[in-house]
């Protein structure tokens, strides 16, 4: 790590903390648009209750003031407190569901770059066989397919279809908590985009693989293995790489629905609960969340790449 | 002294192909396309749907909205090619007018998403200097935005809680375009950037044109190519963001047939009448293959060396 990555490093954190600061004010700014009164629950009928539930969230004050002592709470780690449930701080509940929704994100990543690049690396190797065509056919439709049909489908066979099939001795309950329960969220969070960097790796292995300097290392007698691998798929590597980042902000953004769909209790189920629930607290609190998260992973792709491609230096 | 002999003079047009005639990029392009079966196929798909679109504001086997046409549940049968659902609506019915806001949100996206971006990309490609830094600067911060998510909140303030505009396709396009500006705006960016330098724009100059017409006369027509392709991926994006805000039900409102909310139906009854969730599952992923295929034909077609 050179000084100039990390002024660069630096320099990303900066914009990451101006976007995360961006994003989170416009809802916040968004959200109180909305008359204050909309922002409790319909159960305190009183004048004085509305009052006290008003004074007691800081809603009775002006805009400005709520938005600075908004800001001063989030400089300080702290998101405030659920507007549903008094008392229930925000911040260490977002951190708790983070990390569920970072466990199915890592198991979708791993589907998608791991998939992805074996079935494209070997669609390349055995270009124009059936492995080739079966490998490319199935990209080519695989990531069409949205990751919530994909949800869907995966419930119907593995939750339904194979309880009637195994008589109801071996099937997929939806949930969390039980290592069983990772993979399908996983598969169907990854798969479309496991297509695409397949597509991607088939492309530029083709190339790759015609260049000098791999038919060189074929010549000297290296070992396949080492050939494809270090010589080879190195190089490939490159593009995907590029759309790394734009994958990543759509497994956040997809995991919304998928833990919808698949009942994890994590950010995004959260974030859809309390949309409809109107605790509109817990909204601003995982916006903050998800606009920081999808700035550091695309930081993070972006420091990987100059170890893949000595070229570039920052 | 005999006369040299003359040379055999070869024949020219026998041994170079001259070009008969000058090809157009639209020509060009049609011309590979023609070649791409993928494409083609996409193409056609995407002709089905909009027929289909056009056909159910005119005439659907039944109204969409239309309850206890038979027994809720029901499979296909003969009188129902595709089954009844929850509601004893027929699901042929709906997937019909389910294309129909299809088309809408998909074409009314690529549009909107181009209005945005394009003068955008033309400022900052033209002027370059600080209108090109603030340009950059928004593109930038807006990659860094969990886009569908800001899409999201946007329809669900816009529409349920401040009821400035009805909850409808209108407020959804708008909410996806908003987000979704950047790839068109960083591409017309790029094209400008590149066109401006050539001869062309400096001939133009000379004879006097202003800025105006320099840009909307000599580089924007150079740049449409580019420009329709990333417009056409706009649209796949847009009727996924669509299906994905309908089935969290927070899209198009109950009795509109948009298949997002018709598998979010299905998906409640999945276990006993999986035919409901499958119609608009499958009606949905044929549709964004179709685009995404004709985008990647397109792509190619117009510019074989911008290959991903």
């Amino acid at each position: 790590m050179t000084r100039g990555t990390a002024t660069y490093i630096g320099q990303r954190l900066v914009l990451i903390a101006i976007t995360t600061v961006f994003v989170s004010s416009t809802v916040f700014l968004l959200l109180h648009q909305i008359p204050g009164n909309a922002f409790l629950n319909e159960t305190r009928n009183s004048p004085e209750a509305v009052a006290a539930a008003l004074h007691h969230y800081g809603l009775d004050l002006p805009l400005p003031q709520q938005y600075a002592a908004w800001v001063r709470g989030v400089i300080h780690g702290d998101l405030g407190e659920s507007l549903i449930n008094r008392g229930v701080a925000i911040t260490p509940l977002l951190i708790r569901e983070t990390s569920v929704s970072a466990t199915v994100g890592f198991f979708a990543l791993l589907v998608t770059i791991g998939l992805g690049l074996i079935l494209g690396v070997i669609a390349a190797l055995r270009q124009n066989t059936w492995v080739d065509y079966i490998a490319s056919s199935a990209s080519v439709v695989g990531y069409s397919i949205p990751s919530f049909v994909l949800a869907i489908f995966g419930l119907l066979i593995a939750g339904h279809y194979l309880y009637i099939w195994t008589g109801g001795t071996f099937y997929y309950v939806p949930g969390w908590g039980k290592p069983e329960q990772i993979p399908l969220p996983a598969l169907a969070l990854g798969l479309p985009y496991a297509a695409y960097v397949a597509r991607l790796t088939r492309a530029s292995m083709l190339e790759t693989i015609r260049t000098d300097y791999v038919r060189t290392a074929w010549a000297k007698g290296l070992r396949p293995q080492v050939v494809v691998i270090r010589h080879a798929l190195r190089n490939s590597l490159i593009p995907v790489v590029t759309i790394l980042g734009p994958l990543i902000t759509g497994i956040i953004t997809g995991s919304v629905v998928i833990e919808n769909i698949f009942g994890i209790p994590g950010l995004g189920k959260e974030f859809i609960t309390s949309i409809l629930a109107r605790d509109y607290n817990i909204v601003i609190g995982v916006f903050t969340f998800y606009a920081a998260l999808v700035g550091l992973a695309n930081l993070a792709v972006d420091v990987i790449y100059p170890v893949l491609d000595p070229r570039i230096r920052y | 002294m005999a006369a040299i002999a003359p040379l055999p003079q070869p024949d020219l047009a026998a041994t170079y192909e001259m070009p008969v005639e000058q090809v157009s990029l639209f020509q060009d392009a049609w011309n590979r396309i023609r070649r791409n079966r993928l494409a083609l196929v996409g193409a056609c798909i995407i002709g089905l749907l909009f027929v289909t679109a056009i056909v159910s504001t005119f005439w659907t086997p039944y109204p969409v909205w239309l309850q206890a046409v038979g027994p809720t549940y029901q499979p296909p049968s003969l009188h129902h090619p595709l089954g009844l659902d929850q509601a004893g609506r027929d699901i042929l019915s709906r997937i019909m007018g389910g294309a129909s806001i299809t088309v809408q949100v998909g074409v009314g996206s690529a549009i909107i998403v181009s209005l945005i971006g394009i003068p955008l990309g033309l400022l900052a490609g033209f002027y370059r200097g600080w209108v090109d830094t603030v340009i950059s600067f928004f593109i930038n911060i807006w990659y860094g935005i969990p886009d569908l998510l800001v899409a999201l909140i946007l329809v669900f303030v816009l529409s349920d809680a401040l009821h400035l505009i009805p909850r409808g396709v209108f407020v959804i396009v708008l909410a996806f375009s908003l987000t979704r500006w950047m790839d068109v705006a960083r591409l017309v960016r790029g094209q400008t950037l590149a066109l401006r330098e050539r001869e062309f724009v400096e001939a133009a100059r000379m004879s006097g044109a202003r800025d105006f017409r320099i840009v909307v006369r000599h580089i924007f027509p150079n740049a449409l190519g580019p420009i329709i392709v990333q417009a056409t991926f706009a649209i796949p994006a847009a009727v996924l963001f669509e299906a994905f805000l309908s089935f969290l039900g927070l899209g198009l409102p109950s009795p509109t047939p948009s298949w997002g909310a018709m598998a979010s139906d299905g998906y409640h009854g999945m276990d006993f009448a999986p035919h409901i969730v499958l119609a608009p599952t499958i009606a949905l992923s044929v549709t964004l293959m179709a685009f995404n295929w004709l985008g990647d034909g397109l792509r190619d077609a117009f510019d074989p060396r911008m290959r991903h």
